[in-house]
């Protein structure tokens, strides 16, 4: 019994095989797995090869998992073609169709020989079941069910649920191709047993993936009003918004570029609306002026990037971190925007939750860093508590306020009492140009100095905000593990990994990337030798950006690759290993 | 008859232009304090926005709210302020260069969403703010600092491009004729959707001699005089080609079955879904495994 499975299927365009998964992906959330499936495409936009990646366990999935469990090819080719996203091991069953003939010489090229290579005539199986071809992942789906365990009877409440209304006959013959593979799988055993553990808490599931869990925050949130520009891989968001938004009297528009739609989006939070555009790298590089502007003029706005790889288009499809220096620096002037970035499905809903607070009641640009990963991997999770989830508003004048009202007043805590149009009294010149207390233009240099101390002031409590860190691990611990986004659901793996190994190894993730919380960092750094700062990205910019405001300890590494290069587990325990003194 | 709710001073706020004396604009902001005065709404429930330049200076020297953004992007930051609150009253100013060069992508959309807003161009044919520089509706041949030689480029003409994109209204007015421009602003606003308004506003420093309120003056010609039917959007589009060579003045184009508001249609899209709403923590279970 294993309690965690990891299986990887290509073919092309007319295989089906993401379909299976999906398939696969809602029968195991059905049963009570924890389920996490990501996908990827060739570059057509239609046909062309596809394959995916489901991995199930029966406790929570921080990550799509390294190499394969169980490897499906319906043609070398197509599975060849997607290495780097299925990679193999000494552990894996392969199973590949009968017809495409004996595995290739590029299967030993990649040095590992896959424990048990199965080849089953899975089109002739389908046709003999089914009377077509066309349900050979109905096939591979009862291979499945047969040889590691997943239960049958859910896999055949997902065909039915797919097949059920899509014309006569159709559900049976899928019905009689799983029964086949079924069949075929018990009368040919595995050489070694290989069957996955019932879900040990069987309970209610959300399938749903990052981008769907932001349009729910921001929904939970309130937000009126969505301005964006179709860009993958974030365009889903504006998709689920343009149809929710209005039963909750929003307003998506769907504006002429990147430009007109944070511009509308801005321009309905100065109406008084909470406010959100949506985009990945390019559009973001469109955006920045406007962005600068909802710094100057001190207005709400929550802005999402699905970051992809780049600069320029890069590889749309595929994740990155290496848009950070992006969120944090991208502007003329001085400027300080706070940054957060979700690290998995689920709290991609709280993160967001949490940037639409952040930008009323600080009356800013707040940035959500998502990757392509998280937005668009599909996930079985558990349901999210929201009772505890608090939604906050910016502060408005009291009518004693709007007496002689300064829209920029200096406050203690450098927050100013916002009003909108429709506010009788609150009137005001909200502007790009620098401003006095009252809203009006001006030069002045210490005009200017006052503001700026004002607005970056006013951020400051974000730095004390813990609650944005996750820290574990013996806190005397002198090796550190340090992640965020994505690429934190494979550190939270290794580092179990390596304390299960005795590695003094402690980890911290940062939702907030930015503004720096500089003490929270120094008390953690306290104990720190050594470590890895984790990231998919060539430069390593979280790495980069500690160095440049705080004490980095000298024997912090950064451990930084290129986009659509995932890390694996193992490989980082590697890395710890040979820093640990107990190795040596 | 009941005294006006409100007169023209007080849409005059307290700072005091940056314009140059003699500046076109001065009337412009005289005839639309007028205006609104004539519309009726109180201040608070006017939102007006601009760009950069320094006709975009105009939503400071109102006391309605303004917003003074960035160059070329008033319109999309209108039309978020128009359909997040449809009760505004919402106006848009800027120059040629705002709206027809770094902004002119912009003004396609807004029309063919017809939003119910305001445009006001104040054109000059140069830019003023960064010192006479060639601006799009500039004619061929014009020697700016920027064009030293004489410019290679044929002009946008403004009018011709909004109505080709459909707008509802437009019309071409000139401070040198305060009541006509006070009026066509006024029924601009009145209009029920994207309005579109090119003034011919002198920049004093440097513009050209020709297109002084001077000769303005002289050259002005209304609409009405030529017996124009604003009905007639083909003949509106032949008096527009006429752009750089006439003044034309008043309403080129007037759509007489004015078709539905973009912020109508939302309101009623916003009605007929809000049945579906659901409490805010059952949000997620649009996404439950059953």
């Amino acid at each position: 019994m294993v309690d965690d499975l990891i299986l990887g299927m290509a073919g092309s365009g007319g295989d089906g095989v993401v379909s299976a998964g999906e398939s696969l992906l809602s029968a195991a959330s059905s049963e009570g797995y924890h389920a996490l499936m990501t996908k990827s495409f060739g570059s057509q936009i239609r046909g062309g090869e596809s394959s995916c990646r489901v991995r199930l366990s029966t406790n929570k999935v921080l990550n799509p998992g390294g190499a394969l469990d169980v490897a499906v090819a319906l043609n070398w080719d197509d599975f060849f073609r997607f290495g780097a996203e299925l990679p193999l091991s000494v552990a894996t069953v392969f199973i590949y169709e009968e017809k495409a003939g004996p595995p290739p010489a590029t299967l030993k090229e990649r040095g590992v020989m896959p424990r048990e290579m199965r080849a089953v005539p899975i089109g002739e199986l389908a046709k003999k079941s089914a009377g077509t071809d066309k349900a050979k992942t109905s096939v591979v789906l009862g291979l499945l069910s047969g040889w590691f365990g997943i239960p049958s009877t859910a896999i055949a409440r997902g065909l039915k649920k797919k097949f059920g209304n899509k014309g006569e006959g159709l559900l049976e013959a899928n019905e009689r191709a799983l029964a086949t593979g079924i069949e075929y799988a018990t009368a040919h055993p595995l050489a070694e047993q290989h069957t996955l553990a019932l879900p040990t808490k069987s309970g209610p599931k959300l399938l749903c993936d990052g981008n769907d869990m932001c349009a729910a925050g921001a929904l939970f949130s309130g937000v009126q009003f969505f301005g964006g520009y179709p860009i993958t891989p974030s365009t889903e968001v504006m998709q689920t918004l343009s149809k929710e938004i209005w039963k909750y009297g929003g307003v998506v528009l769907q504006a002429e570029d990147e430009i007109a739609g944070v511009g509308a989006a801005l321009g309905a939070s100065f109406a008084g609306k909470k406010s959100m555009t949506a985009t990945s790298g390019p559009g973001m590089s469109l955006k920045t002026e406007i962005l600068g502007l909802a710094s100057l003029a001190e207005l709400p706005l929550v802005l999402l990037n699905v970051q992809r790889g780049g600069p320029s288009t890069g590889l749309p499809t595929k994740p990155e971190q290496g848009d950070l220096f992006q969120a944090v620096f991208s502007a003329h002037g001085d400027v300080l925007r706070p940054v957060l970035a979700p690290t998995d499905v689920s709290d991609t809903f709280k993160i967001t939750v949490e940037a639409f607070n952040i930008a009323e009641v600080y009356q800013t640009p707040v940035i959500i860093l998502s990757d392509q990963e998280i937005a668009q991997r599909k996930e079985a999770i558990d349901p999210i508590d929201t009772s505890k989830l608090e939604v906050l508003e910016r502060r408005r004048p009291t009518e004693a306020e709007l007496v002689d009202y300064s829209r920029f007043k200096l406050t203690a805590d450098s927050i100013s009492p916002i009003s909108h149009p429709g506010m009788k009294g609150g009137n005001y010149l909200g502007a790009g140009i620098e401003h006095n207390e009252k809203g009006e233009p001006t030069a002045s240099g210490t005009m200017h100095a006052r503001m700026n101390e004002k607005r970056f002031n006013k951020l400051d409590p974000l730095k004390k905000r813990t609650d944005l860190f996750e820290v574990s691990g013996d806190p005397k611990a002198s090796i550190a593990l340090i992640a965020w986004g994505s690429t934190a659901g494979v550190c939270r793996e290794a580092h179990a990994l390596a304390v299960a190994r005795g590695l003094k190894v402690k980890l911290l993730v940062p939702y907030l990337l930015y503004p720096i919380a500089e003490e929270i960092y120094q008390s953690f750094f306290a104990s720190v030798r050594s470590g890895l700062v984790v990231e998919l990205a060539h430069q390593g910019q979280l790495y980069r950006i500690l160095r440049m405001f705080t004490d980095v300890p000298r024997g912090l590494k950064s451990l930084a690759r290129s986009g659509a290069n995932p890390f694996q587990p193992s490989e980082i325990v590697s890395r710890l290993a040979e820093m640990s003194p107990e190795v040596n | 008859m009941n005294a006006p709710a409100f007169q023209a001073k007080d849409f005059k706020s307290d700072l005091k232009p940056i314009w140059c004396p003699g500046c076109g604009d001065f009337g412009v902001l005289q005839g639309l304090y007028r205006a609104l005065a004539a519309i009726g709404r109180p201040p608070h429930e006017i939102a007006f926005i601009s760009g950069i330049g320094c006709s975009s200076r105009i939503p400071g020297y109102t006391t309605a709210y303004g917003f003074n953004s960035v160059h070329g992007r008033s319109l999309p930051i209108a039309q978020g302020v128009k359909l997040a609150n449809p009760d505004l009253l919402v106006v848009v100013a800027g120059g040629d260069g705002d709206g027809f060069s770094i902004g002119g992508g912009h003004v396609a959309h807004a029309i063919r969403r017809n939003t119910d807003l305001t445009y006001l161009v104040m054109d000059n044919q140069v830019y003023g703010l960064t010192k006479g520089q060639l601006s799009p509706t500039a004619p061929r041949g014009l020697q700016t600092v920027t064009s030293p030689l004489g410019s290679l480029e044929e002009p946008i003409n403004p009018l011709l491009y909004v109505l080709a994109y459909g707008a509802g209204f437009v019309a071409q007015a000139t401070p040198a004729d305060m009541p006509g421009m006070t009026a066509l602003i006024e029924e601009a606003i009145r209009y029920p959707g994207f309005s579109f308004v090119n003034i011919q506003s002198p920049c004093v420093t440097f513009g050209e001699d020709d297109q002084q309120l001077k000769a303005h003056k002289a050259k002005m010609k209304t609409l009405a005089s030529l017996g124009h039917d604003s009905a007639n959007q083909l003949k509106a589009m032949d008096l527009a080609r006429a752009y750089g060579t006439e003044l034309y003045t008043g309403v080129f184009y007037r759509n007489p079955n004015p078709p539905p508001t973009y912020d109508a249609l939302i309101r009623l899209r916003q009605a007929e879904q809000s049945k579906k709403a659901v409490p805010r923590n059952r949000i997620l279970d649009a996404y439950l495994q059953k």
